[in-house]
């Protein structure tokens, strides 16, 4: 579970309201998971432009997880507006042949210990296998 | 303890704060290390770790820092920060600066309790880089003020919503007091007497009432519930609709009451005022809302130890009825045939095990202590023991928990009245079925723990199942009010000892067993806490609001209007025009602060205040070049 240089590192960004509490319920739990996932809490994460996915896979994340509280929003039509700018980070990550299993819109909410567990499970084991976005770009150049 | 630089740093001057939480955190993190390596970070001017930050000595420690002009914002790295970012932002302000120059960094709930040794420590490091990259970013900023609206409305219409109006009242608040049924009371009338104290219920609650009824401050309606919330604490506002009862069971109750009054008849409740005939909306403005909820009991499923298959398994709160239907000197007595034996089983729906239990169809095991049927049983049993003791009594248990004042009494009295005590585990519950020998009409059998697991057949003439308590029926309300609940389904808390009472959402507030198992005497503490707490914000005359906020900055602002297309809340930003042409305007009370119109704006013209995009990239930025400095153990 140590992060090391060679472990990629999996960004979290999480709902204020519903994913942030959900994974602190998952540490009130002593639910282990991966040390190279690492969580910001935001107020939605619809206040994300699209390019800023691709920006933090840029810095050099392997994949980002974005915890909403999908229709659990306390900002009514957030969701669904965070939905399309996710749709549209997809067309751009797809301009750039990103792989698009780095990026993936969830729902958690504050209870949700099985499904954060399991998101963040898998987006480590993905980033384990695949690497840093940046690194992938820089080997298909080469 | 301090990692100490030159005081000769340039504006902004950070000083981070690592907690050992006693050794939640520094059993895993080494904290020292996290100290030594946010010393080294741009901007930083103190890093100090110690034992327990939120104390009195941890805290002087920051507001010395803060005085003595060593460090001008804050970051402190422990706990979540919904227990204590208020505390430290206090600090700040105690120190005449701005709180929200502070930024908090969670290294237990996500660090310490989730990650072990230098991995643990490494991802410590990380997010005090990113809170200090973010700190570097923060501006002061100021509170949101709102004229708060002098009334409370207060859901729920039993012991705790009753507890709750009233004492809202006497502190000069006007109340609405809703209750979806037409009758007062909750579950506490379907009780006889009350422990420790074995007062009636039903006197009780028509103290209650009568109170409540007298009090001008008060507004009732009665067959009412909430369609339509919103606003913000202070100032919110409430759809009710009020509709003539129409289900069977509540008619036939109503059809038991004469005259409306304050008198609670026994095992049905008050019926305050007549139900309405004809439906209507009601509008409310309310600065505060008291969630009185209520539970209600766990029914067993057809076949839990017999329960549906033999009529002569009843609830506990069916007991009760049932002895407090027999008139005094008379035998305990069922459909009509003496009750020589019974047997009471504890835990029924309470301590469900996954693999043991089943949940019912779409519902999730009730894995909590009910707390408060131990003692209810013993209650019984004592009481059963002494009116009727020519009846024998057995109590199947797995742990006793008479946890109150009082309550142990009942044990003490149930043991010495004859009751026969029989432990059982959970992996070999008691069996109920029909007594073919004849001799009884129920045979219980148990593997008695106490007895090296000798297994018993106790012939009985009733089964009573104490059932456990459950999150009464708010699915509608948390949907409309964005109420968060626990794994156990009860809403939930900010923090069970520093909130106890308060939602995360300021303005709301929880009396009673809508948070919890609790017995009476709980209930009413909890409403009275609630009431004092909801008393103590409408009654300031305004009330501050978060400064999270959308924030134009006009020089970037070139009047596209994408962010006004995008905003969700109607009249939260609007287009002006200034004399530098037109520009989007932000009304704070009304922003939500989501943030949805800052990815709109092309020009990133657009921030939420506190949680700004030049911030996020901040963080982002320190995470991910954390650790490669020193190798990716950070």
């Amino acid at each position: 579970m140590h992060a090391t240089a060679q472990q990629p590192k999996v960004l979290i960004l999480a709902s204020e309201a519903c994913a942030y509490p959900g994974a602190n319920a998952v540490g009130q739990a002593h639910q282990a998971y991966s040390d190279h996932a690492y969580i910001l809490r935001a107020p939605s994460p619809a206040l994300f432009p699209p390019q800023f996915y691709l920006d933090c896979l840029d810095q050099g994340f392997a994949g980002i997880i974005i915890m909403s509280c999908g229709v659990e929003c306390p900002y009514e039509g957030a969701y669904q507006v965070l939905a399309q700018r996710v749709d549209q980070a997809y067309q751009l990550m797809k301009t750039r042949g990103l792989d698009l299993r780095r990026l993936r819109l969830t729902a958690i909410c504050t209870v949700c210990n099985r499904a954060f567990l399991n998101e963040v499970n898998q987006m480590t084991r993905l980033a384990d296998e695949i690497g840093p976005a940046r690194d992938a770009e820089t080997a298909q150049a080469a | 303890m301090s990692q100490d630089r030159p005081n000769n740093h340039p504006e902004p001057k950070v000083g981070v704060y690592v907690c050992h939480c006693g050794g939640n955190i520094s059993d895993q993190v080494d904290v020292e290390q996290v100290a030594r390596q946010a010393a080294g970070l741009p901007g930083v001017t103190a890093a100090r770790h110690y034992s327990f930050m939120c104390s009195d000595p941890g805290q002087q420690m920051i507001l010395e820092d803060l005085t003595s002009g060593r460090v001008d914002r804050v970051v402190v790295a422990s706990c979540a920060p919904a227990l204590h970012e208020t505390t430290f932002r206090e600090v700040l302000r105690r120190a005449g600066l701005n709180p929200y120059l502070y930024e908090h960094a969670n290294i237990r709930e996500q660090v310490s309790w989730v990650h072990h040794g230098p991995g643990a420590t490494a991802k410590a490091t990380a997010l005090v880089a990113a809170a200090t990259a973010k700190a570097r970013e923060l501006a002061p900023l100021m509170p949101i003020r709102v004229a708060a609206t002098r009334h409370a409305t207060v859901i729920g219409g039993g012991v705790a919503g009753l507890t709750a109006a009233l004492d809202l009242a006497a502190r000069g608040v006007e109340v609405a007091l809703v209750e979806t049924t037409p009758f007062l009371g909750g579950n506490l009338a379907l009780l006889d007497r009350t422990f420790p104290t074995n007062e009636a219920a039903a006197d009780l609650l028509t103290g209650l009432a009568r109170r409540v009824l007298a009090q001008e401050r008060i507004s009732l309606y009665t067959c009412a519930r909430l369609t339509g919330f919103s606003g913000y604490v202070g100032d919110f506002h409430l759809s009710l609709s009020q509709a003539p009862p129409r289900d069977d069971e509540t008619l036939e109750r109503l059809a038991r009451f004469g005259e409306p009054g304050p008198e609670c008849q026994p095992f049905r409740g008050v019926l305050p005022v007549a139900p309405p005939n004809a439906e209507r909306r009601i509008e409310l403005n309310t600065g505060a809302v008291v969630l009185a909820t209520g539970f209600r009991h766990y029914q067993p499923p057809e076949g839990e130890y017999g329960y549906r298959q033999s009529s002569r398994v009843l609830t506990l709160p069916e007991f009760i009825a049932l002895m407090a239907a027999i008139p005094a000197g008379q035998p305990l007595a069922f459909e009509g045939s003496p009750v020589a034996s019974l047997a009471l089983v504890h835990c029924v729906g309470s301590r469900q095990i996954p693999g043991i239990h089943e949940p019912p169809p779409g519902r999730e095991l009730n894995q909590h202590c009910s707390r408060v049927c131990c003692t209810a049983s013993l209650q019984a049993a004592g009481e059963a023991r002494e009116r009727f003791p020519e009846t024998t009594i057995y109590e199947l248990y797995r742990d006793i928990r008479s946890y109150g004042r009082g309550h142990e009494d009942y044990y003490l009295k149930a043991s010495r009245s004859g009751v026969v005590f029989a432990r059982f585990n959970p992996e070999d519950p008691p069996r109920v079925e029909a007594d073919d020998s004849g001799d009884n009409p129920l045979k219980v059998t148990v593997k008695d723990t106490i007895l090296a697991g000798e297994e018993l057949e106790l012939g009985v003439d009733l089964v009573v199942l104490a059932v456990g308590m459950e999150p009464g029926p708010v699915a509608e309300l948390t949907q409309l009010m964005k109420l968060p609940q626990g794994a156990d389904g009860f809403l939930q808390e900010v923090h069970p000892k520093l909130r106890p009472v308060e939602l995360a959402s300021g303005g709301l507030f929880l009396a009673g067993t809508c948070q919890a198992p609790m017995d009476v005497g709980e209930a009413a503490s909890a409403a009275a806490a609630a009431a004092v707490k909801a008393a103590g914000l409408v009654t300031r005359g305004q009330v501050e609001l978060e400064p999270f906020v959308a924030t134009v900055d006009l020089a970037r602002c070139d009047g596209c209007g994408d962010c006004v297309a995008a905003c969700l809340r109607e009249g939260a930003l609007t287009l002006i025009e200034t004399a530098a042409g037109q520009k989007a305007r932000v009304e704070p009370a009304l922003c939500l602060g989501c943030g949805v119109c800052v990815a709109a704006c092309p020009a990133e013209a657009i921030q939420v205040a506190g949680w700004s995009l030049p911030q996020f990239r901040a963080m982002v930025q320190a995470i991910a070049q954390s650790g490669a400095e020193q190798g990716g153990q950070a």
